[in-house]
């Protein structure tokens, strides 16, 4: 019996062991930030801006994520043990537009204000839970998807046949992005989209899906892809396939690997978003929030494109 | 003999119980919010999911079998479900397909395993990715959200003040230990994994009862989906991903051991338990997510661990069950 103990207090050291560097903390005033991945650049941006953000505030944060991205019961468990813990104030960017609004509405049961980054949510489903959110900060994707389809149009000079690598289907961000290129490219006739697949936002993917295009269009003069994994996963595929005609890339949300494509002239361009902006500014009014002061319903943050031009004059410390 | 094994099955059933409790006075010092009732029932709803499907697991690991496919299956069954409901028809019937096409898939894993004599490694990973994209195809890969509250009773419910996922999984428990220890179809499930040769010349069906047994897991995986779609008031056809790994992880913390044969009911329950228990614990301490898969994942090891030196022969644990 005494060795059936034995590994048990061995465990229980290593949960021990972590734990108690966090544990002085509890007393303070703390808001959480629920992320969708905390392994994507752009996520890891928005948590730097958070996290400075909670640091000349003086208050604790939490930032938390599900182990797989698109696993929404994980992100809600995560919401549903944050209220259990009490925090003041929640910062959520939605694995899913819907899925996450029961988390949401138990969270105003516990009258925890409840902050929306990045990620819209489906207002009709927020509606017919009677579930609601104070703010929403970010960007519009669907402008970016906008301004992507222009410069595509303006570099084809309004005719060609363009390639799109989509998100997860269903998935709001990417909707939103596509809606917007569309849009752009339906103001110039001589565009036709040949081909348009989903690489589900990853980079491995976005090689062997954009290698599977080239095979099907291999005189396909431009991609977007709906974010910067799969346009990197892209660029990959065509460098592999040595196409004798240059294809323009442009990917959303300029991560620091795509920065570098850009400048070594292997993507195009990418839609700039400022996820650092995003996190900091959600801190700041979910600290707003937990004090009682009202804010904003939408808290817009910009977006641009960044071509090669724009780095040059930047210098290098992207 | 026989007193022995008696004694050490029991004294594992212990450790791991006292794993559990170990680890929730832990989290009792740490945190103030972790021992509260409403926390202790969070923990249980958000077990819930991982229990159910673990159930359907614990009998196929003690055939010496395995199913890779749940996950993929919780996503199919929810989808159908879903896709039911929204179509206006009534919530029982739809529930009845849902709980259907699990079990359907699980019949097909079954016999090919049994009649068709492939390596269930094998064969339910073929389902895992075909029931996948089954519900991928089906659904145009968009979720079906959006359902009545009748229908979320089901997640949202709760009876003598205790949630009815929570109450849904302690009966089932309850049936399994019954079906496990008490029928012929739980007797001849230990007899084929302890030894299917045996097993088959002592006059027991034993592709019959695997085929059952592969049906249940995936009845029950359906009934997983019925709980998700209702808790996330959606159906996602990538529902479930990598939910085969958390119910196998709840069995074999449980003690069950993954060459068949041998296994209690009671402890898969305390398997999920510790995982439930775990994540939820180091969410309030706010632990990084990191680190959390790390102290997660050495749970896994250490109580496979415990297991093996308790049983003091250290057989490979991947011996025959799943490339034989």
């Amino acid at each position: 019996m005494i060795r059936a103990w034995t590994f048990p207090t061995l465990l229980s050291v290593l949960v021990v062991l972590p734990g108690c560097r966090k544990s002085e903390q509890i007393d303070k005033p703390t808001i959480a930030f629920v992320m969708k991945t905390l392994n994507n650049p752009f996520f890891i941006d928005m948590r730097k801006g958070a996290e400075a953000e909670a640091q000349r505030l003086g208050v604790s944060l939490i930032v938390q994520a599900a182990e797989r991205e698109v696993d929404v019961e994980k992100q809600m468990q995560i919401v549903e043990n944050l209220i259990q813990r009490k925090v003041s104030a929640l910062c959520i960017t939605p694995s899913g537009s819907r899925e996450i609004v029961p988390a949401i509405r138990k969270a105003n049961e516990a009258n925890i204000p409840v902050l929306i980054v990045d990620t819209r949510v489906d207002q009709k489903a927020l509606a017919e839970a009677g579930a609601t959110t104070l703010s929403f900060i970010g960007s519009d994707n669907k402008d970016g998807g906008r301004i992507a389809g222009e410069f595509i149009v303006a570099q084809l000079n309004g005719k060609g046949s363009i390639a799109v690598l989509e998100g997860i289907p269903g998935h709001e961000t990417g909707d939103d992005r596509l809606h917007g290129l569309r849009l752009a490219l339906d103001q110039a006739k001589g565009i036709k989209i040949v081909a348009s697949q989903t690489a589900n936002w990853e980079r491995d993917q976005g090689f062997n899906v954009f290698q599977n295009i080239l095979q099907a269009h291999p005189d396909v003069q431009a991609l977007f892809a709906c974010n910067d994994m799969m346009a990197l996963g892209a660029i990959e595929a065509i460098s592999a396939a040595q196409s004798k005609h240059k294809i323009i890339v442009v990917g959303f949300d300029a991560i620091d690997d795509s920065r570098r494509a850009i400048l070594k002239g292997e993507m195009s361009a990418s839609v700039a978003q400022h996820p650092e902006e995003m996190g900091s500014l959600a801190v700041e009014h979910a600290y707003k929030a937990m004090k009682g002061e009202r804010i904003p319903l939408e808290i817009p943050i910009r977006i641009e494109l960044v071509k090669k031009e724009d780095l040059l004059g930047q210098g290098s410390n992207k | 003999m026989i007193s022995k094994e008696l004694f050490w099955q029991n004294s594992r059933q212990l450790g791991t119980l006292i794993g559990l409790l170990l680890v929730m006075i832990i989290f009792w010092i740490l945190s103030p919010y972790f021992m509260t009732v409403s926390n202790l029932l969070n923990i249980a709803e958000q077990t819930s999911i991982n229990a159910i499907i673990a159930v359907g697991m614990t009998f196929v690991i003690i055939t010496a079998g395995i199913d890779l496919s749940v996950g993929s299956i919780v996503a199919l069954s929810g989808v159908a479900l879903a896709d039911m409901l929204q179509a206006g028809h009534a919530g029982p019937l739809a529930i009845a397909v849902g709980l259907m096409v699990g079990a359907l898939c699980g019949l097909v894993n079954g016999s090919l395993i049994s009649y068709g004599k492939l390596p269930p490694f094998i064969a339910t990973l073929g389902m895992m990715s075909v029931a996948r994209g089954a519900a991928l195809f089906y659904t145009d890969g968009r979720p079906i959200s959006g359902f009545n509250a009748d229908f979320r009773f089901l997640a949202t419910g709760e009876v003598l003040s205790i949630p009815v996922p929570v109450v849904l999984m302690l009966f089932l428990y309850g049936i399994a230990y019954l079906v496990l220890n008490r029928t012929k179809l739980g007797r001849y499930a230990y007899a084929i994994g302890g030894n299917e040769e045996a097993a088959n010349l002592s006059g027991i069906n034993t592709k019959l009862v695997k085929t059952i047994v592969y049906g249940l897991c995936g009845l029950l995986s359906g009934l997983a989906a019925v709980v998700l779609t209702a808790r996330l008031n959606s159906a996602q056809p990538i529902a479930g991903m990598m939910y085969e790994l958390d119910a196998i992880a709840a069995v074999v913390i449980g003690g069950t051991s993954l060459m068949g044969g041998e296994g209690k009911i009671s402890g898969t329950l305390i398997g999920a338990f510790i995982m439930g228990v775990l994540r939820n614990g180091l969410n309030l301490l706010g632990i990084s997510s990191f680190t959390q898969q790390i102290i997660i994942g050495s749970v896994i090891i250490l109580a496979v661990l415990v297991d093996m030196t308790l049983r003091n022969d250290r057989k490979p644990l991947f011996g025959k069950g799943l490339f034989k």
